[in-house]
């Protein structure tokens, strides 16, 4: 990989420091309201406790957030013209593609890091091998929504792709079973929506593939096929969604 | 060296809302090197569209592109070619001297990043952000991303566009001393003083055709027509006008009521016919200004069409 052109991206994304804020922030603070303060924090969830629960969904949604935010960026850039300039030099397009990964993933990590650090001083609790397990999938599967914000950009072509793409994904974690624990209809409607497969593959590790019931406090147990089904068929999606949109945008109009 | 570019029925065609619209109509074209090219036309000509493809970033709906005897992205990928481009971005919040650095990690060989922004006239200005930077500093640092490539071709699209005088004069200094290295440059300009005052050969283009190509003298001379205006006696008028267009250095005349108004490259040979056989009277002759001549060469593009083709 091209390490100048990856240490410059990141050099600018943290010079930004408001949107550094709101990306990295904003999930530690969920957290810290939703996850750590409540009463029922420390209920225990299999090994762990609630607080964990909450604690992997909110790094889930800062780690989405903050890849989204990269790849609706890369589609302003693609716009106004920068991957044009790009394409004057012998830089193959898999180098960019690759530097885009490895900002969104550090910048994913970043948040999923700080959220998890907030966890660790304030009770989220869990075997260790659960943190990394989660962390990891956490890592891995944030990537993907790199391509949610880059779909959304590609598409809107212009600065407001940044808050659509950013603001449906808000809403897409209440679907998703994210910001509140979700049964019955409603958590059958939630397999179906682009979130869930990645934040319950997150959870696997603390729950063993159960689903928190709130009404009861139980993990209502799902095979592991349905989760990954999701994940998988929504990253085909966004993917071919995104060659497709590139392949329009190609010609000069 | 031979040929740096060679396109051959080049046509490109997009489709505008089902509307199929013609941007390149069959051009050929071939640059040689150490030639500076001014691909000049009015907005919409087909310039861009043209550079477009011979830098590989669209296809040629037909017909045959070849730079440095292969294909455009090769020419590329061996930093032989480069560009600066009307529509090519830059990133706001990277500082100059971060834009230079990331566009001269893409190259496994570079001038120095000192020397380039140097030649750029950049030099102090290395900390400054992109978007504080004025309309000519942010074309003066893709200049230098541009020599970046170190390339033997510089295809410059538009490149004073938004620039003072000042900073447009000074542009085509370093431009110069570019060339005086031995670059070959091709550059799109719709300012005909620019053509005028920097390229060897121009290449009028309009309505995505090739419709004049040749040293710029030769160019000037077909394009320097003058305005002969005299008044004629109302019978004779229509006699007058058959009699004018049927000589070749005549390339208009109209008739307002007794006064014509004819345009002429020999505007000698005109007047004294006018005044010795036609009973002309009150006679001016009005210099062209390079801007008529300019909307003359492409309205009239047949007259050239024989005449200036090489």
């Amino acid at each position: 990989m091209n390490v100048t052109f990856y240490r410059l991206e990141m050099r600018r994304l943290l010079r930004n420091y408001v949107n550094l804020f709101f990306v990295v922030g904003l999930p530690v603070f969920f957290y810290l309201i939703f996850g750590a303060s409540p009463s029922y924090a420390d209920e225990p969830v299999r090994d762990g406790n609630v607080a964990m629960w909450i604690m992997i969904a909110m790094a889930a949604y800062g780690a989405v957030s903050a890849t989204n935010g990269i790849g609706g960026s890369t589609a302003l850039e693609r716009m106004q013209g920068w991957t044009r300039q790009l394409g004057l030099t012998p830089l193959p397009d898999r180098e960019y593609v690759k530097v885009k990964t490895a900002t969104a993933a550090t910048m994913g990590g970043f948040t999923i890091l700080l959220v998890f650090l907030a966890g660790a001083v304030t009770g989220a609790k869990a075997p260790l091998s659960v943190w990394f397990a989660s962390g990891l999938i956490l890592l891995a599967g944030s990537v993907t929504f790199a391509l949610y914000g880059l779909n959304f950009g590609l598409a809107i072509r212009s600065e407001s792709s940044l808050g659509a793409s950013a603001g449906s994904l808000v809403l897409l974690s209440f679907l998703g079973n994210i910001f509140i624990p979700l049964e019955g209809w409603k958590l059958t409607l939630a397999k179906f929506t682009p979130l869930y497969g990645y934040v319950s593959m997150a959870r696997r590790p603390l729950t063993g593939g159960g689903n928190l019931e709130p009404s009861s406090g139980e993990l209502l147990y799902e095979p592991l096929w349905q989760p990954m089904t999701n994940l998988v068929v929504w990253t085909t999606v966004f993917f071919l969604l995104a060659v497709s949109l590139v392949h329009r945008g190609r010609d000069r109009q | 060296m031979g040929t740096y570019i060679r396109l051959r029925g080049v046509t490109k065609e997009f489709d505008a809302g089902g509307e199929i619209k013609r941007a390149v109509d069959h051009i050929d074209l071939d640059v040689g090197a150490g030639e500076i090219v001014a691909l000049l036309g009015p907005n919409g000509a087909g310039k861009t569209t043209t550079i477009d493809m011979i830098l590989g970033f669209i296809p040629a709906t037909s017909g045959e592109v070849t730079v440095f005897g292969g294909k455009p992205k090769e020419a590329i990928e061996q930093g032989r070619v480069s560009a600066v481009l009307q529509t090519g971005g830059l990133i706001r919040d990277f500082t100059v001297g971060e834009t230079v650095e990331l566009i001269a990690s893409a190259y496994p060989r570079h001038p120095p990043i000192e020397e380039v922004l140097l030649r750029a006239g950049l030099t102090g200005l290395s900390q400054q952000r992109v978007e504080l930077c004025s309309g000519g500093e942010q074309q003066r640092l893709r200049f230098a991303l541009a020599l970046l490539a170190d390339p033997d071709l510089l295809l410059l699209d538009e490149p004073t566009a938004g620039m003072d005088v000042q900073a447009r004069r000074d542009f085509w200094v370093a431009m110069r001393e570019e060339a005086e290295r031995g670059r070959t440059v091709v550059f799109a300009t719709h300012y005909l003083q620019e053509a005028e005052d920097f390229a060897q050969r121009i290449v009028l283009l309009n309505e995505g055709r090739v419709v004049a190509d040749g040293p710029i003298d030769e160019i000037r001379r077909h394009a320097a027509a003058r305005t002969i205006k005299a008044r004629i006696d109302g019978g004779r008028v229509d006699a007058t006008v058959a009699a004018l267009e049927g000589i070749d250095a005549v390339s208009s005349c109209i008739a307002n009521g007794e006064r014509l108004v004819i345009e002429a490259i020999d505007s000698d040979q005109v007047a004294l016919l006018l005044l010795t056989q036609m009973g002309a009277r009150d006679l001016e002759i009005e210099p062209a200004s390079l801007e008529s001549a300019f909307v003359r060469i492409t309205k009239d593009t047949s007259h050239l069409d024989q005449g200036a083709r090489q």
